[in-house]
C-alpha cells in the first residue's frame, strides 16, 4: 500500500478528519478529492481497506499524549503516518519523528499557531488554532437612530495568508467543530473556501451530529456531504491557484512577532475592506518582493535591519508610498488559546485602518469591489503574470448580488467559476482605471478567472 | 354687526385663508413587486397628478435619493432597496419617466453615510445598476452632496422667519442649480421622527462635511467619515464656523426635539417640488437594521404628490396614523410631528380634509404600520 501512497505525497494530501473505524464508512469517500484520513484509532481492517481504496491513514495524537507509543502504533498499523496536533516536547517529537522515518512513515506537526515552524519544517504546516468561518456583527445600541459599522467577518485567511508568504510547504487549516456544535452545511463550505483563498488546505472536520447521519447515511447528510465533496473538488481541480502569488499592489511587511499570527488583525481588517495585499513577511523583504507594490506598510519598523531599511528606501525612491506605523500598531504573538486580538484592540484596529485608507484613498490597488459586504476576496497571479483569480468568499446566509469589480487594467477573456453552477464567461466593459465586470450572483463561493491583456 | 365689522371680519378670514399653508392633490397606486412594470405604475400616477411635462420640460431635476445608513447593513440579508433604501427599479422608472417629460438634465443625488466618495460607487456599493439608471434618460449625472463634490462652494439656503434651529443651511450646489427638486423617499418608520417619508427623507441633503461628527472646527472637511449625530441630532457642537450657527445654543439638545424642526426647516428652505414615496416593500419599526424589533412587509404601494407635506400627510394616514397627532401619540412618542412643525413654516397643509387623494382612497391603501 505505502507505494500508492507515497507516490501522492503528503503536498497533496486532501485531509479529513475521520470519525468511524467502521471500513465501510470508506465507501462514503469514493468520488471525492478527500485522499487523506486523520483518525484517534484504527484497527487492521480499517488500514487494510484505506490502503486498498488508496487513502492514506495517519493516526492522530493530541497533547498528553505520547508521540512515540503513537508512532509505533501507526507503524504496526501500517498506516501513512502520525499527526501531532498541539503543543509537545521538542525530545519528544524528535523521538517520534526517528521511528517514523525509520518505518518509511510521515510526521505532520499541528502546534498551536505560536509554535509554528515556518522554515525547514515537514512537507505540511499548520495548526489546530482556527476560526470557525462566518460573520460577527458589531452592534452599538446606544447611539439611537444611528447606523453602525458594517459586518466582520471571522475568518482564518489573514493568518494563512502570512503562513503562505512564509512557508512553501503545503498549509492545513485543523480546527475541529467546537464540542457540541450543529452546524448547517454553509459553514462547512465556509470553511473550506475560506482555508482555498488562502492557499491552505481545511481539514474536513465534522461535527458530530453530522458524522453519526453521514455514517448512517441519511438522506440529507448524503446530500450535504455531496456539496462539501464539491467544494473541494472545486479547489483540488484548480490546485495550481494555491502556488500563485498574491497581486495586490498594498504591501503588508509583518512578522510573527507584530501579529502576523493573529485572527482579526491588520491582514484580516485590510482583507475585510477589501483593498488587495499582499503579505511580506519581513525575513523575505526585498525588491522583488516588492515588485509591482505601490504602497506599502510597515507594521513594526524598528524591527527592520539595516539593509531592509535600504530596501524599502529603494521602494520610495521609486515612487512606492510607504506608510510606517508607530509602535502601537504592533500586535502579540497569539498566546495560549487566544489567537484573537482583545476587544479594546479593536480600536486601535480602526485606526490602522483609518491611516490606511487616507493612504489608499479610492486608489485601485488590482481590484475594487462593490457591494461585497460579508464577503471576503484575494486576488492572486499566475507565475507568467498573465493570468489571475480573484477568489469571492460569500459569508452570509444568502446568496450575493449585483456585485461589480473594477481591475486595474485591461482584461481580455473574465471567467466565473464556482462548485456548483456552471461556467459563466463575463463580458468586461472599460471604465477609466482598467475594466469592470459585473457579476449576478455569488452562493457560497467563486472565483474570477482573469486572461489579462499584455 | 356693522359693516366695519364685517369687512373686518371678511378681512380676517381672508388673511388666514391667505396665509394657510398650500395643499395639492396626492396619487396612490398598487404595484405588487419590483418586477412588474414600474413605469407604467408611476406614469399613471403622474398623471393622476397632471402630468410631469408641465414641472419638467426643459428643466434640470434633482432626485434626493433615500439611502439610510451603510450599504454594508442589511436586514435579513435582502437586498437593501426591499427593506430600507429605496428600490433602484424605482427610481429607474423615474428617472426615465423625467426623461420622456423632456427633462434636460435628471440628478441623482444623495449625502452618503459616512462617505465623501462617489455616488455613482456608493450605489455600485449598493448593488445598484448604475449603467442601467445612467442610461434610463438622456442626461443622467450622480452627485454625492455629503462634501462639496464637483463644485467649488457650497450653496446657502435661508430657513423663513419662525425657524427655531438654524437661520440657514450651507449645502452642496446641486440643491440650488435645479429647476426642479424631487424627495424620493421610502414609506417607513423613524426612531426618531416617528415616520420616514419625503420630508424626513431631505434630512440627508445636509452635507456631513459641514453638519458631521468629524465635520472640520473651521472649515469644511471633505474627507467626512461619519454621520450628523453629534451637530444635527443632539446639538452638543456646532457646524463648521464657515455655516451658520445656531439661532438659539440654549434650546434643547432633544433629538426628538430637533430633527424633526431641522427636517421642516430644510423643507423650508429647499422647497421640494414633488414628493414619490415607494411603499412597494419596506420595514416597520424604525429606519433601518441597527433598529430593534425590525419587520419586512409588502404594502404593495406606491405614493406621489407635489407637495411633500401633503403626500406625507396622506403616506401616514395610509400607516394607520394621524398625520395631526401630537407629540406623545404614535408615532410621535418622543419627538415633535415633522409635518406640523413644516405646516408651521408654510411648506404644505398636513389637513386630510383639505387633501384631494386619487386613484386608490387611503382605505382602500390601507396598510397598518405598528403603534
Amino acid at each position: 500500500m505505502l507505494p500508492a501512497l507515497l507516490l501522492v505525497g503528503a503536498a497533496a494530501w486532501v485531509p479529513a478528519r475521520w470519525g468511524s473505524t467502521d471500513p465501510k464508512t470508506l465507501e462514503l469517500l469514493r468520488g471525492t478529492p478527500v485522499n487523506c484520513l486523520l483518525v484517534e484509532q484504527a484497527s487492521p481492517e480499517f488500514a487494510a481497506e484505506a490502503a486498498g481504496r488508496g487513502l492514506a491513514v495517519l493516526l492522530a495524537a493530541r497533547a498528553g499524549e505520547a508521540p512515540e507509543a503513537v508512532a509505533r502504533r501507526a507503524a504496526e498499523l501500517r498506516l501513512a503516518g502520525v499527526v501531532l496536533e498541539g503543543a509537545f516536547q521538542p525530545a519528544a517529537i524528535e523521538q517520534a519523528r526517528r521511528l517514523l522515518e525509520q518505518a518509511g512513515l510521515t510526521l505532520i506537526e499541528l502546534p498551536p499557531r505560536a509554535l509554528l515552524r515556518l522554515e525547514g519544517g515537514g512537507p505540511v504546516v499548520g495548526t489546530t488554532q482556527g476560526l470557525w468561518p462566518g460573520i460577527r456583527v458589531f452592534e452599538d445600541g446606544a447611539v439611537h437612530a444611528a447606523p453602525t459599522g458594517g459586518p466582520w467577518v471571522e475568518t482564518n485567511t489573514g493568518f494563512l495568508r502570512y503562513v503562505r508568504a512564509a512557508s512553501e510547504a503545503a498549509i492545513w487549516m485543523g480546527n475541529r467543530p467546537p464540542p457540541k456544535a450543529i452546524f448547517p452545511v454553509e459553514r462547512y463550505l465556509a470553511a473550506i473556501a475560506d482555508a482555498a483563498i488562502a492557499g491552505a488546505r481545511w481539514v474536513v472536520a465534522l461535527d458530530e451530529d453530522f458524522q453519526g447521519r453521514l455514517y448512517a447515511r441519511q438522506a440529507k447528510a448524503l446530500a450535504a456531504w455531496a456539496r462539501i465533496a464539491a467544494h473541494l473538488r472545486f479547489y483540488e481541480d484548480h490546485g495550481e491557484w494555491r502556488s500563485w502569488k498574491p497581486a495586490g499592489r498594498l504591501a503588508l511587511i509583518q512578522d510573527e512577532h507584530s501579529g502576523a499570527l493573529l485572527s482579526g488583525g491588520v491582514l484580516d481588517m485590510i482583507a475585510v475592506k477589501h483593498a488587495p495585499v499582499r503579505p511580506v513577511p519581513r525575513r523575505l523583504l526585498s525588491g522583488e518582493a516588492l515588485r509591482g507594490a505601490r504602497v506599502a506598510v510597515n507594521v513594526d519598523p524598528a524591527a527592520l535591519s539595516d539593509q531592509q531599511k535600504e530596501i524599502l528606501r529603494g521602494f520610495t525612491r521609486g515612487g512606492g508610498v510607504l506608510l510606517s506605523g508607530p509602535p502601537g500598531w504592533k500586535f502579540p504573538m497569539p498566546e495560549g488559546d487566544r489567537i484573537t486580538l482583545e476587544d479594546k484592540d479593536l480600536e486601535r484596529l480602526n485606526e490602522i485602518w483609518r491611516e490606511v485608507n487616507s493612504l489608499v484613498g479610492r486608489r485601485n490597488l488590482g481590484a475594487r469591489l462593490f457591494n461585497v459586504s460579508g464577503m471576503l476576496s484575494n486576488l492572486v497571479a499566475a507565475p507568467d503574470g498573465k493570468r489571475a483569480v480573484l477568489h469571492l468568499v460569500n459569508f452570509t446566509s444568502q446568496p450575493a448580488e449585483n456585485i461589480t469589480v473594477h481591475l486595474a487594467g485591461g482584461v481580455g477573456r473574465v471567467r466565473l467559476l464556482s462548485p456548483e453552477e456552471p461556467e459563466r464567461e463575463l463580458a468586461p466593459y472599460g471604465i477609466e482605471e482598467g475594466a469592470a465586470v459585473e457579476i449576478e450572483r455569488v452562493c457560497s463561493c467563486a472565483a474570477l478567472l482573469l486572461d489579462w491583456k499584455q | 354687526m356693522t359693516r366695519r365689522e364685517l369687512l373686518g371680519v371678511l378681512g380676517g378670514a381672508v388673511a388666514a385663508r391667505a396665509k394657510e399653508p398650500p395643499a395639492a392633490p396626492v396619487a396612490i397606486g398598487k404595484a405588487a413587486g419590483y418586477d412588474g412594470d414600474l413605469t407604467g405604475a408611476l406614469g399613471r400616477l403622474f398623471d393622476q397628478l397632471g402630468g410631469l411635462g408641465r414641472l419638467v420640460k426643459g428643466k434640470t431635476v434633482t432626485l434626493k435619493l433615500n439611502l439610510t445608513g451603510s450599504p454594508a447593513l442589511r436586514f435579513q440579508g435582502r437586498p437593501l432597496g426591499a427593506t430600507h433604501y429605496v428600490h433602484p427599479r424605482v427610481v429607474g422608472a423615474v428617472v426615465h419617466l423625467m426623461g420622456q417629460a423632456g427633462a434636460r438634465r435628471v440628478r441623482l443625488v444623495e449625502s452618503c453615510w459616512a462617505s465623501g466618495g462617489p455616488l455613482e460607487e456608493y450605489l455600485l456599493d449598493s448593488g445598484w445598476p448604475v449603467r442601467a439608471l445612467a442610461a434610463a434618460a438622456a442626461a443622467v449625472e450622480f452627485e454625492n452632496t455629503n462634501n462639496l463634490g464637483k463644485s467649488r462652494r457650497y450653496a446657502r439656503f435661508k430657513t423663513p422667519p419662525g425657524a427655531w434651529i438654524f437661520p440657514a443651511y450651507d449645502l452642496n450646489q446641486a440643491y440650488l442649480e435645479t429647476d426642479v427638486f424631487v424627495s424620493l423617499a421610502k414609506l417607513k418608520n423613524h426612531a426618531t421622527c416617528g415616520v420616514t417619508l419625503s420630508l424626513k427623507n431631505c434630512f440627508g441633503i445636509t452635507p456631513a462635511s459641514i453638519y458631521g461628527d468629524d465635520a472640520g472646527r473651521e472649515e469644511p472637511n471633505e474627507n467626512p467619515s461619519k454621520g450628523r449625530a453629534e451637530v444635527l441630532h443632539f446639538g452638543r457642537r456646532g457646524p463648521s464656523r464657515s455655516a451658520p450657527q445656531e439661532l438659539d445654543p440654549g434650546s434643547s439638545r432633544a433629538d426628538g426635539y430637533r430633527v424633526p424642526r431641522i427636517t421642516a426647516e430644510l423643507a423650508a428652505a429647499r422647497p421640494i417640488d414633488l414628493a414619490v414615496i415607494d411603499g412597494i416593500q419596506t420595514v416597520t419599526g424604525g429606519e433601518g437594521p441597527w433598529i430593534r424589533g425590525l419587520k419586512f412587509v409588502e404594502p404593495g404601494l406606491l405614493i406621489a404628490g407635489w407637495n411633500p407635506v401633503s403626500t406625507d400627510a396622506v403616506a401616514m394616514a395610509v400607516m394607520g396614523y394621524d398625520p395631526q397627532a401630537g407629540r406623545g401619540v404614535p408615532p410621535f412618542r418622543g419627538c415633535d410631528n415633522t409635518l406640523k412643525l413644516a405646516e408651521a413654516l408654510g411648506v404644505g397643509s398636513a389637513d386630510l380634509a383639505r387633501i384631494e387623494v386619487r386613484g386608490l382612497g387611503i382605505e382602500q391603501a390601507r396598510f397598518p404600520f405598528p403603534v
